[in-house]
This record gives structure tokens, C-alpha cells and sequence, in this order.
């Protein structure tokens, strides 16, 4: 064997052993993927590069959603050319603004770690914790209910520190076809115009355009977005007899995925959802490719943990101003499976908020109460020196208590509900 | 239903209507065919139609520019007569009232219902207007769309810029002819195609570059007037900004603009086959502020669904039009071909505030009408014989070719499309529009135009995938 054959073997036996016993070497070396970027077990961070004017035009016209160019960053990863615009309905702010960052914007084929178009950078501006919406997407999580991916993230534009923010997955077939392998089918928004009357899921008419584009707006094929399934399926809800209602509904959903989504919505006591105390919001909705079949994925959960511990497990469908109660949840409850799964869901919720750790026996809090503690320490100290947040250090502290009570407390508030209510 | 009635109307014809408009002899065709742009300089005494000629209702020479047949007095005070519009007269006031309507059905590729919002069926224009006269020396217009929709407070709120619906508000002073004065809301002069009267056009939408590289209307005083009878034509002025063309909703458009524009006859005494071959040239400069916050550099589109596939970059200094042209008229034959060239500097806008090279947009077309019922070539076309009177009307076929694109002058970074891009992605539009025109007779034109466009950055078109891809149009135009 030559001298040269030798080294090489040589080297090679070396790289090896490095290899093995540090694998981080070969890891630097792989590229970062879409994981990575919602690994929420650390804060990412965030740079963007615009021009001076684009971001105080940005924030100084908050309600419109003009695109502005920008260079972004992500660990060594940049993506030159993307689109930047302010975001949110209530949450809209001219002073942190929440934004959508699309990588396409302007190279239809541009994607950031070979998946993503585009994601939403929550402000948190409507949720002096910043936990509401982490939290909740968590407990969807962990019943199996598919639920946008989010991480915290720190966010500086130009240098700048701009706060924190939330990473949110935006809703496009890039997470259809990660949720449910199926995303050419239509995915609609809940989306409401400012004025609008509160709907409880009442009958709309006979006039497919009184539900698509609004309130149930297309996101996607656009051009084919299938109107009369929704309005089909509102008006059977709405209209259909008792005998007919439980039969029919099973066309368009099935009870699984639907009591799961306003159980969890009712366990967090959340203001804002399917049953708000503002009529239906905050929800989209899958129509599966050449199927009626619907499914609902959960969407801004800012107003969750604001209701109080005690909030009634049928609040504002059963329980409540007669009109205004949710149509379709309030019927559900008629139907014995329907109501059965939900108040077992709630339960569900109720074990899993109060799981210990089973490594650490000594520890007694529960999984909600042990996820709030890690997300304080994750984040205390960035929200601290967030001087764009429109709260003070001492408002964050409160919410942050307001979340460790309400993880303490609301099992065993949900649990004696549905006791009583099987009971009566 | 008022279109169809009117239409029906007219078809049949006012009793003034009933006598065929005489055959316009070859000269005749050509002084008109001169006279045709709006802003034009009056016409010498000589140039006098006979009483009997019936000038098409919409021809810009009636009253503003002086001294055609409904220019001429109507008989004494408060008299009313419909020669060519309805008009009165008081004292020394002679006031023509003038409608335009256009009423257009559309179709485009599958779902542009959808995409670009295009409908089946428009009312395009809807327009109103009185043209006068005070005395000789005196005329004026004034003119209104009817259709275009005011902007909401929350449009407002949100920074859109409302669109005028004044069309042309001015003043003409013609007390020296070579040196006339028009004052008020009129077309900056620049380019051919945008001059030419949209009632008059050989087809139902103008050229790309002339519907978003010229400025199109602005306020402002511009004097003109003609030389070596009518032999060079001239017009230069000064404007408040740089036209409607180059704003929307949401561009604010450029600011103070000077533009000029020359005409010239070069070839006249060369042959008679030249007397109507004309060569223009115009260039408009203007100041660009970054005053928006939005992109203010120029928006392209397509031609009928109005589909952006060059969308406005960020441009603060000057920009520069420059265009050159010609049109020559040959008996029943005519062509014209245009070219436009705009730069934009861009001045403090990249990501790090400094400059970027120029935005460039450039533009062609050609185009060629021929008539088939045998009448010399006008603007607009003159039937011989009316229909329901004894003929069939005017038609002509037309063809026009013709591409806009945009890009920036050299950069040496990648090229992307974003508006603050080093390097501009370029992209355009190539567009062959195919029509014919039937003139039933002066106050009613049919056109049919069917238009095959490809986008030249497929990323860019309206439908993924899609690059080529036709339309059709059909335009009920009444005139009155």
C-alpha cells in the first residue's frame, strides 16, 4: 500500500471517530430544515433588512396590507426577495405590527428550507402573556387535532429590536399537505368585515354568496371554491328537522373533529372562537379534495385563558342568551354521540392539563401549569426589553399568574361540570 | 335597455340625418385627417366645410377648435338646433352638448371572471360634456364620466388616491394662430395613439404603450399651433403632474411635468401618396417624489382583464418619456407604428438607501386598417351610405401588433422582481389584436376585436402555467 493510500485511510479512520463522538459536526453540517424553525424548545431569532422608509411606512399605515421587499435571515440561512405586509384583525398595531412574511412574494418558486411560502409572525398584542395562542395550539397537539405549528421568536428589523413575536405556520397547502397529506382541496377563512353583525351559525339564505368569499373566504382554488357545500351544510344545520339533523350533518363532518375543536376552545375559556362571546370566529376550514367532507383547524387563540376559571362548559350554546347561541354546537349537544365525545374531550383536557412529569415524581404541577413555567423562562427576560409591546413588565407578570391559576384551577372546575351535567 | 333604445333610435336616423353626407373628396380627407387630434389648431376660414357636410358627431374639430359646422352660429339667442350635437345658442355663447357611450362585452380566459373580475357585459364610458364657443377667439370643453366609482372614507383612510371624473376642462385662447393657449385639464401632448380621440381609435383599446407609458390627462397651459400651413405642428406645456395614466388608486403618479410634442408633413410635396404622412416625436419630463409610501414607478397590464404583471417599483428623481412615431393614410389604407421609451431614477432607494439604476419601460406597436366598403380612410370613419339608409355603413378590418415590457438598466446583482430590486426581473407583454369596425352611420359604431396576448414571465401571468391566451371584446359606441 502506498504512503499516500495509508494517509488517506489514515484520515479517514480520524473523521470517523470525531464523527462519533461528536455528532454535532456532522449536524453543522446539514442544513437547517422547517423543524428547526419551529423548534420551540428555544427562542429563534429573526433579522429583516429594508429599506429605512419601508418599515416606518409599514408601521405608520398598520391597516393596510401593501407588501414591502426585504433580504430576511434565519440562523446562516437568508432569503433575499421576500414580501413583508402588516397583518391581524384586532391585533393590528402601528407600533409592534404583526406581519406576514412571504417568501414567494415576488419568486413564485422561492421557498425558505425547501418548504415554506410564507408564515405569520404573531404580535402578541391582544395577550400580555404571549402564551395564549402557544399553549392552546399545544393542547390541540396533544389530542391528535391538527393545529398550526408556532415558536417564539425575537425579531430585529435593521439591527433593530422589535420584540417578541410568535412564529405561527400559515395556513396554505404547504400545511395541508403536512396535516392531512391531502391539499388540493379548498381551505376556507373565517373572516368577518368590521361592522358585521355576530352570526351564530344561522341560516344565511339560499344565495351561495351570502357564505363564500365572506364570512367563509377561500384561501385556496380560489377559482373552484365550492360555495354550495358550505351553504348546503349551514342549512341543513340551520334548518334541518331533529329527526333529519343528526343523519344529514354526517355528510359534511364528522363529531371527532369537531367537539374536539370547541372542547378545547370551552376548556381554555376561550372568548374569541367557534362559540365566542362575539359569535363564530377564528377557525378555518378544510373541504377535502373531491369530498364534502369538512374539517376544522383551529386559528388565534390570543383571547383564550381571558374568561373566568368557572366559565360553563356549554357557554353560549346551551347556556346564554337564547340568541345567541351557536346553532351547530348547540345541536350537537342534541345528538347523544356528539355530546357524549365532548364532555368526554373535556375531561380528556383536564387529565392531560394535570399530567405530572413522570421523570421528575417530585414535581406535583401538572403539563399546563409545567408549559406555562417553561415559556416564562423562555421569554421573561426578551419581554422585558420588549419596548414595543403595549403592556408594561407588570401587566406581563399578571397574565403570566392569571395563566398559572388557571392551569391549577380549571380541571377540577371542568371535571365537577361534567359531573353535574351527567348527573342531573 | 337606454343603449339598445337609443341605438334603435339613431339606427333609424333624425330627420337631419336623412340626406347622405356627401363623399369627402381625397384633399378634403387629408385636412381632416390632420385635424383630428384633439388640441388641434384651428383651421384657417378656408377650411370651412359647406353647411351640408355632416362631420362626424364626435370629431374634435366641431367647436373647441373653431369654426366647423357646429361651431358655426345657430340662428339668434336662445335658439336650438341638433346638427351634430344638440346645440344653443346665446348671443355670442354657442354651447354643443355631447354624449359618449360605450357598452362592451367581454370574455377572456376561463374564470378571468374570477381572477380579474373582468364581467360580461360594461357600460365602459358614460360620458357627458359641452363644448363652446364665445365669440372667434374663444373655445372651451368641459367633460365628465358618469360611470367612475367616488372612494369610500375607509378607501381614503387607507391612502388611495381618488380618481378624477373630469375628463377634459379647458380653455382655448386662439388669438394668434401659430401661438394658440389652452389652459385647464386636457392630454399632456405625448404620443400618437394617446391623442388620438378614444371614439375615433380603429380599435376598442389602445395601444399598451400608450395606455400606461403616456401620461394621458393633467392639469396645465400648453402653447401650439402649426407652421408651412399645417405642414409642422407643434405643442408644448407645462403640467401639474405627469398624468392620470401614470397614477391609481394607489400610485400617486409623478409631479410637475414639461412635455412637447412636433408633428411634422415631410414628405407632402414630394407625391400626393405622402400628403397624409406624418412622423411626430414628444418626450415628457417629470419630477418623481417618494413622498407614498407605496412604489410610485409605472404599473403594466394586460390588455383586456387588466391582470398586473409588472407591478410599480420604488422611484424617486426624474423620469424621462421619449417616444417617436408615424402614420400614414393612403386612401382606404392606413398604419401607424409607435415607440415609447420611460426611464425612472431611483434614487435612495435600495434596501441600504442608496441609488439603484434606472426602472425602463419600453413599448411598440404597429398597426394597418383597411376599408372594405370603399371609403377613404378617416378617424373617425365616415360611412358613405348609412345603414337603413340605402347602405350597409363603413367597415374596415385592423390588425395591430405590438409589446411593452419593462426592466432596469444594467444592474450587476441577480435579477428579481421585487420593487426595490438592484436589477429588475424584466417582463412584458406581447399582444396581436385582430377587429373589424362597422360604422352603421355617425352616431353608432360596432367593433369587434379579439386579442391574442403572451406574457413573457410566465411566473407573472394571472393563471399559474398559463403564458398565451386570447380575448374578446365587442363595443356598442354611440355618439351624440
Amino acid at each position: 500500500m502506498s504512503r499516500m493510500r495509508l494517509m488517506l485511510v489514515g484520515c479517514a479512520i480520524a473523521a470517523a471517530v470525531v464523527a462519533a463522538r461528536h455528532p454535532s459536526v456532522l449536524a453543522a453540517a446539514k442544513p437547517p430544515t422547517v423543524d428547526d424553525f419551529f423548534d420551540d424548545s428555544v427562542v429563534q431569532r429573526i433579522d429583516l433588512q429594508m429599506n429605512t422608509r419601508d418599515w416606518q411606512s409599514l408601521t405608520d399605515n398598520y391597516l393596510d396590507n401593501t407588501y414591502y421587499p426585504a433580504d430576511f435571515k434565519w440562523r446562516d440561512q437568508t432569503v433575499r426577495n421576500i414580501g413583508i405586509r402588516s397583518r391581524g384583525t384586532g391585533s393590528r398595531s402601528g407600533t409592534k405590527p404583526g406581519l406576514r412574511l412571504d417568501f414567494n412574494r415576488y419568486s413564485p418558486s422561492q421557498l425558505f428550507v425547501n418548504n415554506l411560502k410564507a408564515v405569520i409572525l404573531r404580535n402578541q398584542t391582544q395577550d400580555a402573556s404571549n402564551m395564549h395562542e402557544r399553549i392552546s395550539m399545544l393542547l390541540y397537539a396533544k389530542l391528535g387535532v391538527q393545529a398550526t405549528r408556532e415558536a417564539f421568536t425575537t425579531l430585529y428589523v435593521d439591527n433593530q429590536y422589535m420584540g417578541v413575536y410568535s412564529i405561527v405556520e400559515n395556513p396554505d397547502k404547504v400545511m395541508l399537505d403536512r396535516m392531512f397529506h391531502d391539499s388540493e382541496g379548498n381551505i376556507y377563512k373565517y373572516d368577518y368585515n368590521a361592522g358585521d353583525l355576530p352570526w351564530y351559525f344561522t341560516d344565511k339564505g339560499a344565495d351561495s354568496s351570502a357564505y363564500v368569499p365572506e364570512p367563509f373566504k377561500p384561501e385556496t382554488n380560489e377559482t373552484d371554491p365550492h360555495p354550495d357545500t358550505i351553504r348546503d351544510w349551514v342549512r341543513s344545520v340551520a334548518n334541518d328537522s331533529d329527526a333529519a339533523f343528526p343523519i344529514n350533518v354526517l355528510r359534511w363532518m364528522d363529531w371527532t373533529n369537531f367537539t374536539t375543536h370547541i372542547a378545547v376552545e370551552n376548556w381554555v375559556a376561550d372568548q374569541d372562537g367557534f362559540n365566542g362571546n362575539y359569535g363564530v370566529n377564528n377557525f378555518y376550514l378544510y373541504r377535502w379534495t373531491n369530498a364534502d367532507k369538512l374539517t376544522f383547524i383551529p386559528w388565534d387563540k390570543s383571547e383564550a385563558f381571558k374568561d373566568p376559571v368557572d366559565t360553563g362548559i356549554f357557554h353560549n350554546f346551551l347556556d346564554g342568551d337564547p340568541a345567541k347561541r351557536n346553532r351547530l354546537s348547540s345541536r350537537a349537544m342534541s345528538i347523544d354521540d356528539a355530546r357524549n365525545a365532548y364532555l368526554d374531550t373535556l375531561l380528556r383536557i383536564s387529565n392531560l392539563a394535570r399530567e405530572t412529569d413522570p421523570t421528575n415524581p417530585a414535581d406535583t404541577r401538572g403539563w399546563m401549569e409545567r408549559e406555562v413555567e417553561r415559556e416564562y423562562a423562555q421569554i421573561k427576560d426578551l419581554v422585558y426589553l420588549d419596548t414595543k409591546k403595549p403592556f408594561s413588565n407588570d401587566d406581563f407578570e399578571a397574565a403570566v399568574d392569571v395563566l398559572r391559576n388557571f392551569a391549577r384551577s380549571r380541571p377540577a372546575n371542568v371535571d365537577a361540570q361534567v359531573k353535574a351535567f351527567r348527573n342531573r | 335597455m337606454i343603449a339598445l333604445f337609443l341605438a334603435l333610435a339613431l339606427a333609424v336616423g333624425t330627420p337631419q340625418d336623412q340626406a347622405p353626407a356627401p363623399k369627402t373628396k381625397k384633399g378634403k380627407a387629408k385636412a381632416e385627417n390632420a385635424e383630428q387630434s384633439e388640441k388641434k389648431p384651428k383651421k384657417e376660414k378656408k377650411a370651412k366645410k359647406p353647411k351640408d357636410e355632416k362631420p362626424a358627431p364626435d370629431d374634435v374639430t366641431d367647436v373647441a377648435s373653431g369654426g366647423e359646422a357646429d361651431g358655426q352660429d345657430v340662428g339668434g339667442t336662445g335658439t336650438f338646433v341638433w346638427r351634430n350635437h344638440p346645440q344653443l345658442q346665446f348671443g355670442a355663447v354657442r354651447l354643443a352638448a355631447e354624449f359618449k357611450f360605450q357598452e362592451d362585452g367581454h370574455a377572456s380566459y376561463d374564470n378571468a371572471d374570477v381572477i380579474a373580475g373582468v364581467k360580461p357585459w360594461e357600460l365602459h364610458r358614460n360620458r357627458v360634456g359641452v363644448k363652446g364657443k364665445i365669440g372667434k377667439k374663444i373655445d372651451f370643453e368641459i367633460e365628465r364620466e358618469l360611470t367612475e366609482k367616488e372612494l369610500t372614507e375607509k378607501d381614503i383612510l387607507l391612502g388611495l388616491t381618488p380618481r378624477s371624473q373630469w375628463k377634459d376642462v379647458d380653455v382655448n385662447f386662439s388669438y394668434y394662430k401659430n401661438a394658440q393657449i389652452t389652459a385647464g385639464k386636457f392630454k399632456v401632448p405625448y404620443s400618437l395613439d394617446e391623442e388620438t380621440g378614444v371614439s375615433h381609435n380603429d380599435f376598442v383599446y389602445r395601444s399598451l404603450g400608450a395606455n400606461y407609458l403616456a401620461p394621458g390627462r393633467d392639469i396645465g397651459v400648453m402653447s401650439h399651433g402649426s407652421f408651412f400651413k399645417h405642414g409642422l405642428r407643434y405643442q408644448v406645456g407645462a403640467f401639474q403632474h405627469d398624468g392620470d395614466n401614470a397614477q391609481s388608486k394607489k400610485i400617486q403618479g409623478g409631479d410637475a411635468t414639461v412635455a412637447g410634442r412636433i408633428v411634422v408633413r415631410p414628405l407632402r410635396k414630394v407625391s400626393s401618396l405622402f400628403d397624409a404622412f406624418e412622423v411626430g416625436t414628444s418626450t415628457a419630463i417629470s419630477k418623481l417624489s417618494d413622498d407614498s409610501f407605496r412604489p410610485n414607478g409605472l404599473r403594466i397590464r394586460t390588455v383586456l382583464t387588466q391582470d398586473t404583471f409588472f407591478a410599480p417599483v420604488y422611484v424617486k428623481g426624474r423620469r424621462s418619456r421619449y417616444e417617436g412615431d408615424f402614420d400614414w393614410t393612403i386612401r382606404r389604407a392606413a398604419i401607424r407604428g409607435e415607440y415609447f421609451h420611460v426611464t425612472d431614477t431611483r434614487w435612495g432607494q435600495s434596501y441600504t438607501d442608496g441609488d439603484l439604476p434606472d426602472a425602463r419601460y419600453r413599448a411598440w406597436y404597429l398597426t394597418g386598417t383597411f376599408t372594405l366598403t370603399g371609403e377613404n380612410k378617416q378617424r373617425p370613419l365616415r360611412p358613405q351610405n348609412d345603414l337603413f339608409d340605402g347602405g350597409i355603413g363603413a367597415i374596415e378590418v385592423a390588425a395591430r401588433i405590438e409589446r411593452i415590457w419593462a426592466d432596469s438598466v444594467a444592474g450587476t446583482d441577480d435579477a428579481f422582481a421585487n420593487p426595490r430590486a438592484e436589477n429588475i426581473l424584466p417582463s412584458g407583454d406581447r399582444a396581436i389584436t385582430l377587429g373589424v369596425n362597422w360604422t352603421l352611420n355617425r352616431f353608432i359604431k360596432l367593433q369587434f376585436n379579439a386579442i391574442r396576448e403572451h406574457l413573457e414571465d410566465v411566473d407573472r401571468s394571472p393563471v399559474a402555467g398559463m403564458q398565451n391566451f386570447w380575448s374578446r371584446v365587442a363595443r356598442l359606441q354611440i355618439v351624440l
